[in-house]
């Protein structure tokens, strides 16, 4: 992964002083909130309903042990001993004190982490598909790319006061494991007509009030063009996008307004102004990145393991564990597991300190000392060797750490929504809790297969629920939580937004209903079809009727 | 009636106007005020900004919120109804 630079380490540790010294005027009242407002955001602070919340980036959503041990001591001395993983693989801690920021910062940077552009109009956190380097369907590794966006976008004088946030997601392979047609801009890496990574670019993507999938802008930007390819873009919705109106600020209003033909020419007129070679990556500059996320030092070793597979028949929930967990690697007698942090009844996203310790121990013992968040709210070993899975798993499961239901019914993303967010109307971590109950039995969610549940509290999004499977919104109606359900949507290649199928649901009728909906799909499904498929064969009225029919009986 | 309500400065967490001007933890302790008191007060939350982060008033029947945001205040009152921050208070009851 990759190291600090002096720069890096410069910038961070600059920052945490001037940081240090706007909390204490802060603390003695010598700036105003307004005025302090900003200036916390910039450092990822939030003040939230109970406490402030402190939101730490994970570039890309790659860590070491020793970066995760240091979550759990920002956990344990400076919180209530638990962290939150996001939808964009940061961490968030959610009952800092404002006098203790500075010193979680420096703690933090001290591992190389930093909370610079978690919040703010500016470039967020990259993210990319959680298998890079893994998945053997992958033409080229995204993290190198996502180190130099990451780099380019770091407090970048021209970007740090954009019309609204933009967000960036990378990928490396067709497979989409990252949502990036839900982006502000969407990167796939393709193979170029010179045989160099280029790159198929989406823009104007983006959920909340007003969701979009992204559009196709370009099919084929070349690597060496990347960065003034992405300045184009960001210098065109810079000057064209709305700043009168935060709800229609983002670019994807922008595209939607002037049209995708429109847009393109005025980032093609950018483009051709830029100064190229100011914006171009040097060839030795991408080869120090790309030594950074170079494979670790594999054994050479068979396809198959005779220890695992006996394992695996010895022991049924070892088995499950294996069957849903468990991702293929492209390198032999390797595999990646997929940590869920969605215990049956618990908080998505959430896992406490002792957790954090465990996962840093299988990391540095079986994982060539690397851990990642996913988007999904959940942690992955990206290269343990199919003799070490049991072990892995062993502890694993003595952590509460082995659910097995990766990509399954009760892997569900949610928002915190308005058990702690300021924004929310309605809650999200009961609902999710309602649901993880309901279809706790394993047997169950095998059989339904493949299936997102995203849930959020508000038209924010957070949750992702416009591209659920089925969908979850939680609205305000005079006071009372209700509950929106929407069915057909999708995050990856096949992007979709979801259906709203009916009027919203108060709380307790919303696992209910959704278990209607699954069974209705069990009923007819054609064989091997998953959900998803299944909703864009019938489309949602199937599901609507499901939903719907014994309450509209009953009412 | 009314609550003021707001954040503390130094840790975030939910603060109350109390009797006597105090500044109280639980909403059982804040002091109810009347349409008049509660401008008052208000205004004197508004200019002791070392210890009230953006304040503002509640509306509450004895001292339960009520009102079109009476479920975010409760949140607000009790804490989050879920999760760990539960699992936390319940180490620390015990311990």
């Amino acid at each position: 992964m990759y190291r600090y630079d002096e720069f890096d380490s410069a910038l961070v540790r600059e920052r945490i002083a001037e940081f240090s010294d706007q909390v204490d005027r802060r603390s003695r009242g010598e700036l105003t909130e307004d005025e302090f407002k900003p200036l916390r955001l910039m450092n990822g602070v939030y003040l939230q309903l109970h406490a402030y919340m402190a939101r730490i980036a994970i570039p890309y959503g790659v860590m070491n042990s020793r970066q995760m041990r240091r979550l759990a001591h920002v956990a344990r001395t400076y919180d209530k001993g638990y962290g939150h993983f996001t939808t964009r693989t940061n961490i968030q801690f959610n009952w800092p004190a404002l006098q203790d920021l500075p010193a979680i910062l420096s703690d933090l940077a001290d591992v190389e982490m930093h909370a610079i552009q978690t919040s703010g109009n500016c470039v967020r956190n990259v993210t990319t598909d959680v298998l890079a380097g893994v998945a053997d369907d992958e033409i080229e590794d995204p993290r190198p790319w996502c180190e130099i966006i990451r780099q380019w976008s770091t407090i970048h004088p021209e970007f740090s006061f954009l019309p609204r946030k933009f967000k960036i997601a990378v990928i490396g392979a067709e497979k989409d494991r990252a949502a990036i047609r839900t982006h502000d801009v969407g990167l796939q890496i393709v193979r170029g007509r010179d045989g160099q990574a280029a790159f198929r670019v989406f823009v104007g993507g983006g959920q909340g009030r007003l969701p979009h999938i992204a559009q196709e802008i370009a099919s084929e930007v070349p690597g060496r063009s990347l960065l003034a390819y992405l300045t184009a873009i960001l210098r065109a919705y810079n000057l064209l996008g709305r700043r009168d109106n935060i709800h229609k600020a983002r670019i994807k209003i922008l595209v939607a307004a002037v049209g995708l033909d429109a847009f393109r020419e005025e980032v093609e007129r950018q483009f051709a102004v830029l100064s190229q070679e100011d914006l171009r990556v040097p060839d030795e500059e991408l080869t120090r990145i790309k030594a950074y996320f170079a494979p670790p030092p594999f054994a050479e070793l068979p396809a198959q393991s005779a220890a695992h597979d006996a394992a695996r028949r010895l022991n049924p929930e070892f088995a499950r564990f294996v069957r849903i967990n468990v991702r293929s690697h492209r390198q032999p007698g390797y595999a990646a597991v997929v940590i869920s942090l969605k215990p049956t009844g618990g908080v998505p996203g959430d896992i406490t300190a002792d957790q954090m310790e465990v996962v840093a121990d299988l990391a540095r013992l079986w994982s060539f000392d690397e851990v990642r968040a996913s988007y999904e709210q959940n942690l992955v070993l990206p290269h343990v060797r199919l003799d070490d899975l049991h072990a892995v798993w062993t502890r694993l499961r003595e952590a509460g750490l082995a659910t097995p239901n990766a990509d399954l019914a009760t892997d569900i993303i949610a928002c915190p929504g308005l058990d702690y967010c300021t924004l929310a109307n309605a809650r999200s971590i009961p609902v999710a809790q309602a649901l993880s109950r309901q279809f706790a039995d394993l047997d169950l969610q095998e059989r339904l297969g493949p299936l997102r549940i995203n849930i959020s509290g508000c038209i924010n999004a957070c949750g992702h629920h416009h591209v659920g499977h089925i969908g979850v919104l939680g609205v305000d109606r005079k006071g009372e939580e209700y509950y929106q359900i929407t069915v057909g949507g999708s995050p990856d290649e096949q992007a979709a937004l979801g259906e709203i199928v009916g009027r919203s649901l108060p709380s307790e009728e919303v696992a209910p209903a959704v278990a209607r909906a699954l069974d209705r799909y069990l009923e007819v499904r054609l064989t091997g079809e998953t959900f998803i498929d299944t909703v864009r064969r019938l489309g949602a009225d199937p599901f609507r009727t499901a939903i719907y029919e014994p309450i509209d009986a009953a009412a | 009636m009314k609550l003021l309500t707001a954040n503390r400065l130094n840790d975030g967490r939910v603060i109350y106007l109390g009797e006597a001007d105090q500044v109280v933890e639980t909403i059982d302790a804040a002091y109810p005020l009347d349409a008049d008191a509660a401008q008052a007060a208000l205004a004197q939350a508004q200019s002791r900004p070392a210890v009230f982060v953006n304040p503002y008033l509640i509306e509450v029947e004895g001292r339960t919120p009520s009102g079109r945001d009476r479920l975010k205040e409760s949140i607000r009152s009790l804490g989050p109804s879920v999760g760990h921050s539960l699992d936390f208070a319940a180490r620390s009851e015990t311990a």
